[in-house]
């Protein structure tokens, strides 16, 4: 069974480059057949590769394990679903993935556009197909799937442990789908470029898409901030980690790209600039990819040492930019803007101050992520860059972007007047005063979680004041009543109005960045019966009596269980738990953390050590002495809070608008079916 | 180039603004990255090398590693990976982290100190060689 999953590897390379070079041709002869073929290949190639990524989950499933790469990340004891998992668990695996869903996406694109935009399709059709090529060389000469051991192992290596984790099995296919999202806005910017139609049309068109990739992005990097907060047992959620970097940076851009493509929509403004951001945010998913693939940087998770792959895509990139500024170039004239900032204080101003920040940001921390490469090149000689140095530049950075959230969406296009500044900034600077002076007087001294607290109250009211005005005038107008006017005000203007949640979400994830500023950490060594107490910043007090050492025999490990009696201000609480767990099969350890979670701070439990973890599990030392790490994270649960939030508000924005307007008849027209080829 | 001006001025400042914070973060948290040869070839040439903080790569010496489960404090000694030689011992205060193992590629952060003890402030354990296993780690 699993044989054809790499004949449909083959083939689907063949295809691709076959659609490649039919696409291109076919658009600039202008062949209907040609251009049919090449988006029918689209099609093909999506199945071909399902049938492939079929074919590794049946093996991971019938424990195949004369592969090796299905014996190096499972055995006959992983569940089910890790086995599944095992897709994207390695290497291999997930570059089918990335190769499978970008099909797919292609596939949607295609069967989309193809009559609604047939002047783009053949070069949209031809980028799609010319990176799923790259990818496909890469899988198949580089990293193939289907590579035999030269024996068949009696058990495979197993899943590594930080890897078995709910959040981890979700959060890497949910950042690929964001990557690979972001190839049909870029597939549509260079068919722009290519015909030369460089008009909004392949902005609008693409809006949703951008939207969504934004969304999975978003979810993903959540996601892994989560999984890292509850497995790395660290207590935290973001290291500046080469791999992290790497899912921030097309966020980043994407980010910007979002924002800048709507002065276009409305000025005429920024063409060239788009351009480079959806192409940047292109070049940087692949990036990302590639260097959580590639382990060219240290990282707590680069996951391979493959310097042939690292050639490969860094070869891709170059020519990739390359053929695209050629494209700009030539094409310069038609990007010339159609208007100017008129004045500094005006959206426009307020969007750009924004995407400069974002690009700044970005720049920045792909300059950290990559100087140990960059120095070892110029000086011989690597040096890192640490946490402090991303902190340094990227929270004021964060500040100002925080500021422009609250300025941009409300301040008037062109030139706000001083009338128009006054009503709509007034309340919204007093409410932030207020507080920054209020968190002041209560003995808040941290400049930046104090600006964050002050900013934030700030842009939240902006974004109540819009939701309270808006809400008023349709009641006023539709004679509706206040919750209904609510709905119907988000339901007509969802881009608007979902993009205000989502900013509303930016605000409370960043304010609960901001209770990193206070975190208490203790660390204690504890006999049975004996006690540790833990003072919250916010006054609460944590006493944790350490009650017992219990062990349990799982499937594929042997499992230290602490319990911990919990009283917060003297109020019991009941048990927590923390673990230190034993694979069997890797010979390695991996602690459980015990989290609990109250909505303005999380107790973080950590077992750091066990004195005598065999007489546990022999039976003669049951009560052994035991080491923990006790931490209070003040506002973490925000982060998540806040995630939720950008997540709703994307989907109200993406949400297919239903026609509340009434109809305009439209005159069908046919366009005449290109010839049938076989090919 | 009037029309532009605009852009170009906001561009200028941002860039100015974050190359400054740029330096000055490099100049925060620049560190050094060696090979532990490198680092006691360094220090051998220049003593006040010691003070500097360093960051060092290499391997975890079979058989060298003692953790104190009560004080967490984590001694091993660390090889060259190319040479398997040039060693010195590493102090650590800190949980195991979890895929610490002996013959392990690590990363650690600090100083190397008087007794010519490396006191390190950070442990991070490379887990490439875990997630891409060979052939050869099914042969033992």
């Amino acid at each position: 069974m699993t044989q054809i999953g790499e004949v449909a590897l083959w083939v689907a390379l063949a295809l691709s480059l076959w659609g490649v070079g039919s696409a291109f041709l076919g658009g600039r002869q202008r062949r209907g057949d040609l251009v049919l073929s090449a988006e029918r290949t689209v099609l093909a190639v999506f199945s071909l590769l399902v049938v492939t990524a079929g074919a590794i989950i049946w093996a991971f499933l019938h424990n195949e394990f004369q592969y090796e790469y299905v014996a190096g990340h499972s055995n006959r004891e992983l569940a089910t679903f890790y086995k599944v998992a095992g897709l994207w668990g390695g290497q291999t695996g997930s570059l089918v993935f990335w190769a499978t869903l970008l099909a797919l996406f292609g596939s949607i694109a295609v069967l989309q556009n193809r009559k609604r935009n047939r002047e783009f399709m053949p070069y949209v059709a031809g980028t799609i197909l010319f990176v799923l090529a790259f990818f496909l060389v890469v899988i198949v000469f580089a990293s193939n799937p289907f590579k035999m051991l030269p024996f068949i192992p009696a058990d495979g290596r197993g899943l590594n442990p930080q890897l078995q984790n709910y959040w981890m099995t979700i959060h890497p296919p949910t950042l690929y789908l964001g990557f690979t999202c972001f190839t049909i806005p870029f597939a549509f910017g260079v068919a722009a470029l290519v015909t030369g139609r460089l008009d909004t049309r392949w902005i609008t068109t693409t809006r949703k898409w951008t939207l969504l990739a934004w969304f999975f992005l978003t979810c993903g990097i959540l996601f892994g901030m989560r999984w890292a907060y509850e497995e790395l047992g660290w207590g935290g959620y973001w290291f500046w980690d080469p791999v992290e970097n790497a899912s921030l940076l097309p966020w980043l851009t994407g980010t910007a790209f979002l924002h800048s493509v709507m002065i276009q929509e409305k000025r005429g403004m920024l063409k060239q600039w788009n351009i480079f951001l959806i192409l940047g945010t292109f070049l940087l998913s692949i990036f990302a990819t590639f260097l959580t693939r590639s382990g060219l940087i240290e990282s707590v998770h680069a996951f391979a040492e493959n310097t042939t792959i690292a050639y490969i895509f860094l070869g891709f990139l170059a020519v990739v930019t390359l053929i695209c500024a050629a494209l700009v170039w030539w094409r310069r004239d038609r990007l010339q803007p159609e208007s100017q900032v008129e004045s500094w204080l005006s959206r426009e101003a307020a969007f750009l101050g924004n995407n400069l920040v974002f690009v700044g940001a970005m720049f920045a921390t792909l300059w950290g992520t990559t100087f140990p490469l960059i120095s070892e090149g110029i000086f011989k000689q690597k040096i890192n860059v640490g946490p402090p140095f991303y902190n340094r530049v990227n929270v004021p950075l964060g500040l100002i972007l925080l500021f422009l959230l609250g300025v941009g969406p409300i301040i008037a296009w062109r030139r706000a007047t001083p009338r128009n500044l006054k009503r709509n900034f007034l309340l919204p600077l007093a409410v932030g005063t207020v507080v920054g002076v209020a968190l002041w007087a209560s003995g808040i001294r941290h400049v930046e979680a104090l600006l964050t607290f002050a900013l934030g109250a700030f842009t939240m009211t902006t974004v109540v004041v819009e939701f309270w005005k808006g809400t008023r005038a349709r009641a006023a107008i539709e004679g509706e009543g206040r919750a209904r006017a609510l709905v119907s005000l988000v339901r007509r203007n969802r881009r608007r109005y979902g993009g205000y949640i989502v900013h509303a979400g930016l605000v409370v994830t960043f304010m609960g960045f901001a209770g990193k500023a206070y975190d208490v950490e203790k660390q204690i060594a504890l006999k049975p019966g004996e006690s540790v107490d833990v003072q919250s910043p916010f006054g609460t007090s944590y006493h944790l009596q350490y009650e017992a050492m219990s062990w349990y025999d799982a499937t594929n490990m042997t499992k230290l269980v602490a319990s911990m009696r919990v009283e917060r201000n003297h109020e019991p609480l009941g048990i927590m738990t923390a673990e230190l767990r034993s694979y069997r099969q890797r010979q390695e350890t991996n602690h459980e953390v015990g989290i609990r979670t109250e909505w303005d701070q999380d107790l973080y439990l950590i077992l750091a050590g066990v004195d005598d973890p065999n007489g546990v599990i022999q039976g003669t030392d049951p009560r052994p002495m035991a080491t923990f790490r006790v931490l209070i994270n003040p506002l973490v649960s925000w982060i998540w809070v806040g995630g939720l939030l950008m997540a709703i508000g994307t989907l109200i924005a993406l949400w297919p608008t239903v026609a509340v307007e009434p109809k305009v008849r439209t005159v069908p027209v046919r366009v005449p079916e290109p010839e049938l080829v076989e090919v | 180039m009037k029309k532009q001006r605009k852009f170009l001025v906001g561009g200028i400042t941002v860039a100015g603004l974050v190359g400054y914070l740029m330096f000055t973060g490099m100049q925060d948290s620049m560190v050094y990255y060696h090979t532990p040869a490198e680092l006691v070839q360094k220090v051998a040439v220049d003593p006040s090398y010691r003070e500097v903080a360093v960051k060092v790569g290499g391997r975890v010496m079979p058989g060298s590693v003692h953790f104190d489960n009560r004080t967490l404090d984590l001694r091993f000694t660390i090889l060259d990976i190319a040479t398997g030689k040039a060693r010195f011992p590493v102090h650590y205060q800190g949980p195991l982290p979890d895929t610490f193992e002996q013959g392990r590629d690590v990363v650690v952060t600090g100083r190397l100190d008087d007794q010519g003890v490396f006191q390190a402030t950070s442990l991070l354990t490379k887990c490439g060689s875990r997630y891409e296993a060979g052939a050869e780690a099914y042969e033992s």
